[in-house]
């Protein structure tokens, strides 16, 4: 081989490991202790066109079993992954005009800048994450650079405690605030004026739409100085479960369709500001 | 030189017509040449026979020979000269001297210019003039005023209009027998030279300008700054660039710091490194523009050591900072994150106001900063007042065919007629993939729209700034030139990148997108273009919010580049009624003209509104109406003459019946005294063209008694026909005895005497 071609070669690979670098391909975690096992859920033919909108799962690591007996947050980062991610996916190609990746990115807060490639940042039971101070670090600079973290599935004043004590890791003094009906994100696309509590799958089994004492569904969030929404708090509901189980004929249709909207409006809000 | 060989000065030669005495036909002369060279030749062949002389020595001997007859017979026809002198007592000689106050700058010595310019009308020169003429002795200042004795120059005018003066002696002569003008002067005028119209006038009555030139032509130690370049409008604490023009004696390669002031406040400065001597040098200097206001901006350079003249440091321009705050409508086709980023960036300039639509669902769309719930609630607009009433429109990923055919139509006149901006980003849908090449739009475009679709390429790319962005304050993320294109190339990659086609007449690409992957060359990124009575660009990517999110919070590189992108869309969206003049600055002037465009609401041109100038300053009121500018659809113009110095607020109102169209108001400053302090140097160059076209001559101060005899030849005034003797010129002289002589020497180096 010539000695031009190789030096050619060498230069196409350190091109290619620079974008590599900076931004990571997908890759599938199916199996890698989340819910659905590898070849569970089929990666689509169109997994690898680019779009503008990919929505990042974020990967943490747990505080493992908070409620002795319970199974509850077992896989933690992966709980519903990646149907959860899947089904929202296709909701949003089917409800906006977002132009969303059929597949999801799972990123983590690892000290490398691919974090901020993915804008839209996914956060399922975070009543179970701990963070490290250099993840909550970036997890910071990932927000005020203008990224939006959007977390779902906690329950119960035991798993707030300890989601409250991570981010204050990323966050010392900005304070968490409900949202009332007027907030912008319930109206940025479809009008929520009142919204009820979505429980997860275990509703199926159990037919009680609260988990362990969380009782009243709450929405709150995180604001940046400009007073925009960098943080959404779902608590005390499951939207992703919704949205999962939305072809689950058991599961209440009414549900999943406030789910995929809310989920619309986080995600158009996102967008938009 | 001249006069000794030809006996007569250049100016009888120049001025006068050759004729012959002897009153014999010319045809004659010829005759005689030609039989004395037939004759001659005939000789000459019939000789050569013998003699040691082949063909060529024998034409070279017949044709020496034939040169000294012909010289012999022409001056048996007596040549002379006919030249008009004037005829003495019987004509006026202006003397006209600069009394500006550059000719109190001493150069030499210690006598000022004036002083010289006295001394040496004293020296002589003036009794000469008196001798044989009426002399009317005149102070040219930016007028011609006579005066009766020469104590009355004082070199304190600040200013020297020499076209002026001239025009006034020019009238004088329709009544007055003036047979020449003598200027004496350093040349420095300040009226931007002498016009056609009036050295044409002084051809045409054949009246002669002598010019006496005082002054180095050059200083040796000395840094002047010839113009300063700023734009006459900013909006409130915008980035303006000072333009700063200079050139330097005596200091090359030396460091001079320039600094920008407005007032006693400090803008901005930089050191400078002084290129050699007499070359022009341009330097910009990054300064921010301010609140709302009238600036008087200055740019001073340091003083030098010994510079000769300590005056010509400073400059002065007025720039107003307009009130306003500049709406700009984004239409984006989808929720993305580059309207997210961009319109973060921008969040933070208070001098613009953002509106944007998004269409978040196919019949979904989501206003944000409207200014009321009923803004834009039907949509993008349908009506010319409606979209008019913005001053800038972006598109993003937004498919033609969303909008109606009227509105395309009204996109594509809001940048020919109303003068807004246009911006399209890249996109899926945007551009040639939204059809965009095939509406009326497609003609404001900067670039020619490929005719296909499939021009969005998800394919990484790098940036950088091309040599016109690097000039270009859209693309400024650094101040410092160099900083800022290094800093260009390490932003962040973008993610995709539109083909938009070629660049048109007139477009400007600043900023290049360079394929990662090694497919192809660099691309256009950024494009920029004036059209009609706007300006429009493309942004053919929609992957910039990277360099957001991929550099620290801190780094604003993401928000200063659209904050300076759309303030350069709408700074100069013009109002429906727009106030100007050529000059917010007249420096020793006081004319000056305000002109008016108005638009009605549809920013067609009101050419019936009654349009009025109310001026302030000074103690000054005056309403003035403004007339309808010939050829020019809704121009209006008045003259104005500033009474003295300061500075005067000029408000202009336009009505059309009971309504008022509008209004705008801008500042004008007078200031005297300060055009004197620069290009003191002698102008050298204007006061030989202006002899030399008008059939003078120049003189230096030491040749100038020369003046008192030559000034006499000149068709102006009254004037008698005199002839010249040119047969006994020593150079007639010389040249029979060079033709004798060469003959000679031939004919001994070739052994035939």
């Amino acid at each position: 081989m010539r000695l031009r071609t190789v030096f050619l070669l060498i230069a196409v690979c350190l091109t290619t490991w620079g974008v590599v670098q900076a931004q990571k391909p997908f890759q599938d975690y199916s199996g890698e202790n989340t819910e659905y096992a590898r070849g569970e859920i089929p990666i689509p033919d169109d997994y690898n066109v680019p779009h503008e909108f990919i929505r990042a799962r974020l990967k943490y690591t747990s505080v493992g079993i908070l409620h002795p007996g319970n199974h509850t947050g077992r896989w933690g980062w992966g709980t519903d992954y990646p149907l959860g991610d899947r089904h929202f996916l296709q909701g949003l190609r089917r409800l906006t005009l977002i132009d969303a990746r059929s597949v999801e990115q799972v990123v983590e807060a690892d000290g490398s800048d691919d974090i901020y490639n993915w804008p839209f940042l996914y956060g399922v039971e975070l009543g179970h994450w701990n963070l490290f101070q250099d993840e909550a670090d970036q997890l910071r600079e990932y927000l005020d650079r203008g990224g939006f973290l959007m977390t779902d599935d906690f329950h119960g004043t035991v798993e707030w405690e300890n989601f409250m004590k991570s981010l204050h890791k990323v966050f010392s003094s900005r304070p968490v605030l409900d949202l009332d009906n007027t907030a912008e994100v319930f109206h940025v696309l479809y009008d929520l004026k009142s919204r009820v509590q979505i429980p997860g799958a275990q509703y199926l089994y159990s037919h009680i739409p609260y988990e362990f004492d969380g009782f009243e569904p709450k929405w709150r969030a995180v604001f940046d100085d400009h007073g925009r929404m960098m943080m959404a708090i779902c608590f005390n509901q499951d939207i992703s479960d919704a949205i999962e189980n939305s072809d689950d004929p058991r599961y209440p249709a009414e549900w999943s369709n406030e789910a995929y909207r809310i989920s619309a409006n986080y995600a158009t809000y996102a967008l938009t500001h | 030189m001249f006069e000794f060989f030809f006996k007569y000065p250049r100016q009888v030669f120049s001025q006068g017509s050759f004729v012959f005495l002897n009153g014999w036909p010319v045809w004659m002369l010829w005759l005689g040449v030609l039989v004395a060279a037939a004759g001659l030749g005939y000789l000459i062949w019939r000789r050569s026979g013998g003699a040691n002389i082949n063909i060529v020595r024998s034409v070279g001997i017949w044709l020496l020979q034939t040169g000294l007859a012909a010289l012999l017979l022409f001056m048996l026809w007596h040549p002379a000269l006919s030249v008009a002198t004037l005829k003495p007592q019987q004509n006026i000689v202006a003397v006209v001297v600069d009394d500006s106050s550059s000719m109190a700058v001493v150069d030499e010595g210690s006598k000022s210019r004036k002083d010289r310019a006295v001394e040496v009308l004293n020296a002589g020169l003036l009794t000469k003039l008196r001798d044989k003429f009426q002399v009317r002795v005149y102070q040219m200042t930016d007028h011609l005023k006579k005066i009766e004795k020469l104590e009355e120059l004082n070199a304190q005018s600040p200013a020297t209009h020499i076209g002026n003066s001239l025009k006034q002696v020019i009238a004088d002569a329709s009544s007055l027998p003036i047979g020449a003008v003598v200027v004496l002067s350093d040349g420095a005028d300040n009226s931007g030279g002498i016009d056609l119209e009036t050295v044409d006038e002084l051809k045409r009555q054949r009246i002669p300008v002598h010019t006496v030139g005082f002054g180095r032509e050059q200083m040796q130690h000395d840094l002047e700054i010839t113009n300063l370049e700023l734009p006459q409008r900013a909006l409130p604490d915008s980035r303006l660039s000072a333009a700063v023009s200079f050139h330097q004696h005596g200091y090359a390669g030396q460091k001079a710091k320039l600094t920008i002031r407005d007032a006693d406040k400090v803008l901005a400065a930089k050191e400078v490194t002084l290129k050699a001597d007499g070359v022009e040098q341009l330097e910009n200097v990054l300064f921010s523009s301010g609140p709302a206001g009238v600036r008087t901006i200055q740019a001073f350079m340091d003083l030098l050591p010994n510079e000769d003249n300590k005056r010509n440091n400073i400059v002065t321009r007025m720039v107003t900072v307009d009130q306003r705050k500049p709406r700009i409508l984004y239409l984006e086709g989808e929720p993305r994150w580059e309207f997210k980023f961009a319109k973060r960036g921008v969040e933070d300039d208070k001098t613009i106001d953002l509106v944007t639509m998004v269409r978040t669902a196919p019949n979904k769309l989501y206003r944000q900063n409207v200014k009321d719930p009923h803004e834009l609630e039907d949509g993008f607009p349908k009506k010319v007042e409606e979209l008019f009433a913005f001053d800038g429109l972006m598109f993003g990923s937004l498919d033609a065919a969303y909008l109606t055919a009227p509105q395309l139509q009204m996109v594509k006149d809001f940048v020919d007629r109303r003068g807004g901006g246009l911006l399209f980003l890249g996109g899926k849908d945007s551009l040639s993939d939204g059809g965009w090449q095939s509406t009326p739009v497609n003609e404001v475009m900067p670039t020619v729209l490929p005719n296909r679709k499939d021009t969005f390429h998800w394919t990484p790319a790098n940036s950088r700034l091309t040599p016109a962005g690097a000039d270009s304050l859209i693309v400024r993320l650094e101040d410092d030139p160099v900083k800022n294109g290094k800093k260009w190339q390490s932003l962040p990659y973008i993610r995709n990148v539109q083909d938009i086609g070629p660049l048109k007449l007139g477009a400007v690409t600043l900023a290049e997108a360079v394929p990662m992957n090694g497919g192809g060359g660099a691309v256009p990124l950024l494009v920029t273009m004036n059209y009609g009575r706007g300006r429009t660009a493309v942004f053919a990517t929609s992957g910039s919010w990277r360099w957001q999110m991929l550099q620290e919070v801190s780094d604003k590189s993401h928000e200063m580049f659209y904050q300076q992108l759309l303030r350069w869309l709408v700074s100069d969206t013009p109002r429906r009624v727009t106030g100007s003049s050529p000059k917010s600055l007249l420096s020793d002037e006081s004319n000056t003209k305000l002109r008016a465009d108005v638009r009605d609401k549809s920013y067609l041109p009101a050419g019936d509104a009654i349009v009025e100038a109310r001026i302030l300053g000074q103690g000054v009121t005056e309403t003035l109406k403004m007339n309808p500018e010939p050829f020019e659809q809704g121009a209006f113009g008045v003259e104005w003459q500033a009474p003295k110095a300061g500075d005067y607020l000029v408000e202009v109102v336009a009505h059309r019946g009971d309504e008022e169209l509008g209004r705008d108001a801008f500042t004008i400053r007078r200031e005297d005294g300060m055009a004197e302090n620069f290009h003191v140097e002698q102008n050298r160059g204007l006061l030989e063209k202006l002899s030399s076209e008008t059939g003078g001559m120049y003189y230096k101060p030491e040749d100038a008694q020369k003046l008192g005899e030559e000034i006499k030849y000149s068709p102006a005034g009254i004037t008698v026909r005199e002839s010249r003797d040119l047969w006994d010129m020593p150079a007639i002289f010389a040249l029979f005895l060079l033709l004798r002589g060469a003959e000679w020497l031939l004919r001994r180096k070739w052994g035939v005497i």
